[in-house]
């Protein structure tokens, strides 16, 4: 002990610069490959995608783990990782993502990365790294193909027995300005094989498909033609592709194309509710590269009437609630331990969930990402975490009140309307109180039925346990530990989900008590997912 | 004759196309979907990362509305069958991973679990001809 700090002292007199911390770590270096080209096709948009990828994929799988990111330059980015295992992970995770991401684009338009992993000594600095580790990682990723890994020696001797996936050794490399050579690993993990599977196969699946089809298609042909003509007026909607054009039809969207050469029977399944009606995707996903993903605009005219221009903002109907404390939590479920005393100050909460009228309104300001369909007095859902922010946001500015989403703790208080029972009527559950699974005898294709057509709870609150699950402003945690006593939001930590609250209308009655909780990724909208809003004095 | 033959074989193969007519998209039929970790009949002390595995289809955003891919979620515990007209159900025995997660930290309690993968699209239905894992079955200590 004596000896190390002899020589420590030793050397700080010599170089007082051994400040710097130095330490050993895993360097992820990554590049899209043909950056310039890509910009030249399309400036704005390829920025706009990168962006996009860096901010919904890069930096969250970088969190998950474990990781730092350094820095990002235009085309590429640097991170850290404490762990080999988890660099070679991460850079998989990406490699992955990219596949799916760019699965439905012309080759031209892909956004590769090119990925270079190398364990070294390294001095980190606030917002760099320096040192040869850092220079092999960007050298790795240089000389890798686009879509792969390239992992140093260093790297490989930790991670080869630890990760299931293939390592094709590249022998020794020379690299620019470094003078040993580096012994160079690919990474095979399964986008390669996708793409490589998809090549080989490509040729003799679309031969095979073409044949099938015509085949399929003259059938058709032959049916159609037998059918009375006043029938095939009826089935005029449903087209009968040219069979000329079928051989373009890539692989992958030939079921689809199956489906809608065929005359379709009226045994189509039923929607399910007013949001899932408009996914039905018989006929048009037989054109290439639709883009379904936002709901039809038609339902926006009738949803904001036009012979009424609303000059100032309907305000949701907002019930105060005294401040108070409460047991939050139940030993009924590992999530809701432990119980714990909360004080809540004064607030009030929407008696309602938000509904799609008060949705649409967020929208027609240009303020909410997406028209809601349905009827206006039922709950808008479909909305993640994200969206109900945004929303939030917007009645806060164009109130000029302090409008959110309330905390677990004030939903909690809310949902329990001063009783501590497992349900806020009692510790029985009784059917027909609330909309959940198997509780009421509301058809399928009515859900989420309007707002307010259960019993209101001791605080005159409507459906606060089943309807519609509700976001609230807290960060997921997997218990009560360490949770805070003042009512407030639960802020700390990574947040890449959130606390939903309330159960649904496909829950069953264990999610209707108002201490149940649950999680969901922040910006992954789900049908069956809502929220209310809250108001501070 | 022959074009009676031929009625008969378009009709039949009409009924066939249509019976197998659900709400999910399309997948590659080579598609594949398991696990990398854990195996099944392993026995694991306490909780573990399960590590999701696809081949021959990409992983991505819910919502990104992309050919060919799609969104892991974990079925823990689940008997009943698959729905292939509904999304796939949330609770806390489905486990969603729609940010685009290929693994999952998971804690179980002691006992014997079963675990199964199932892909769904942008809108959260599993694919047609559904994308699921072999149902395994695991033993936490």
């Amino acid at each position: 002990m004596a000896e190390i700090r002899d020589i420590k002292s030793g050397r700080s007199n010599e170089r007082p610069r051994e400040a710097t911390p130095r330490r050993l770590a895993a360097i992820v270096a990554g590049d899209i490959s043909g950056y310039s080209r890509l910009m030249q096709l399309d400036e704005e948009g390829t920025h706009a995608r990168v962006k996009r990828i860096e901010r919904d994929v890069i930096e969250p799988s970088i969190g998950e783990h474990h990781g730092r990111l350094v820095k990002t330059t235009g085309d590429g980015f640097i991170a850290i990782f404490d762990s080999p295992v988890e660099a070679v992970r991460f850079g998989i995770v990406i490699q992955q993502n990219m596949v799916g991401r760019n699965a439905s684009l012309p080759k031209h338009h892909w956004i590769e990365f090119r990925i270079g992993v190398n364990l070294g000594d390294v001095i980190i600095e606030a917002d760099d790294v320096y040192g040869d580790g850092v220079n092999i990682a960007s050298r790795l990723e240089g000389i890798a193909d686009p879509g792969q890994i390239y992992i140093s020696s260093g790297i490989y001797e930790q991670v080869k027995h630890k990760l299931v996936c293939g390592y094709e050794a590249l022998g020794d490399r020379k690299v620019k300005n470094i003078t040993e050579p580096v012994r160079v690993y690919r990474v095979l993990a399964d986008s390669a094989a996708f793409h490589e599977h998809r090549r080989r196969r490509e040729n003799i699946l679309i031969f095979l498909l073409s044949l099938t089809l015509l085949a399929i298609a003259s059938g058709a042909l032959w049916y159609v033609l037998l059918q009375p003509y006043g029938k095939l007026e009826k089935q005029a909607s449903a087209p009968v592709s040219p069979p000329v054009e079928i051989p373009n039809v890539p692989s992958s969207q030939a079921p689809a194309a199956k489906q809608a050469a065929l005359p379709l029977p009226s045994s189509a399944p039923v929607p399910l509710n007013p949001q899932a009606a408009p996914q039905t995707q018989a006929a048009p996903s037989a054109a290439p590269a639709i883009k379904p993903a936002t709901p039809q605009p038609q339902s926006a005219s009738s949803a904001t009437p036009a012979a009424q221009p609303v000059s100032a903002v309907r305000e949701p109907e907002m019930t105060p609630i005294r401040g108070g404390s409460f047991i939050m939590g139940s030993n009924d479920d590992v999530t809701e331990k432990p119980t714990h005393q909360v004080t809540i100050k004064p607030f009030a909460i929407g008696k309602y969930p938000t509904t799609i009228r008060e949705w649409n309104e967020c929208v027609a300001a240009k303020a909410c990402g997406f028209v809601a369909t349905g009827k206006d007095d039922a709950p808008v859902t479909n909305v993640s975490w994200s969206d109900a922010k945004q929303f939030v946001a917007w009645l806060a500015g164009a109130t000029r009140k302090a409008y959110r989403l309330p905390s677990e703790a004030e939903w909690e208080y809310a949902a329990r309307g001063g009783t501590q029972t497992k349900y806020w009527w009692g510790d029985q559950f009784e059917p027909g109180i609330a909309n959940c699974k198997n509780c009421t005898d509301i058809a399928a294709t009515e859900q989420p039925i309007k707002v307010g057509s259960f019993k209101p709870n001791p605080f005159g609150l409507y459906e606060m346990g089943g309807g519609v699950d509700q976001w609230v402003e807290d960060c997921w945690h997997k218990n009560y530990q360490g949770a805070p006593a003042d009512g407030s939001p639960w802020l700390k930590g990574e947040c890449p989900s959130h606390v939903i609250r309330s159960g649904s209308w496909k829950n069953d009655a264990r999610y209707v008590r108002p201490s149940s909780r649950d999680s969901y990724d922040t910006n992954v909208r789900y049908p069956t997912h809502g929220f209310r809003v809250a108001l501070s004095p | 004759m022959r074009i009676a033959q031929l009625i008969v074989l378009s009709a039949a193969l009409a009924s066939v196309s249509c019976t197998a007519h659900a709400q999910g998209k399309p997948a590659p039929k080579d598609a594949l979907l398991y696990f990398v970790w854990p195996q099944d009949g392993a026995t694991i002390k306490g909780g573990f990362w399960c590590r999701f595995g696809l081949r021959n289809m990409g992983v991505t955003h819910a919502g990104d509305d992309f050919q060919n891919s799609g969104h892991h979620h974990l079925l823990v515990d689940v008997n009943e069958p698959l729905d292939l007209n509904e999304p796939i159900p949330q609770d806390k025995t489905h486990l969603h991973f729609g940010a685009g997660q290929t693994e999952a930290r998971i804690d179980l309690p002691p006992g014997k679990h079963t675990l199964q993968l199932v892909l769904g699209d942008a809108k959260h239905y599993p694919f047609n001809p559904p994308v699921v894992s072999d149902k395994i079955t695991i033993r936490i200590k």
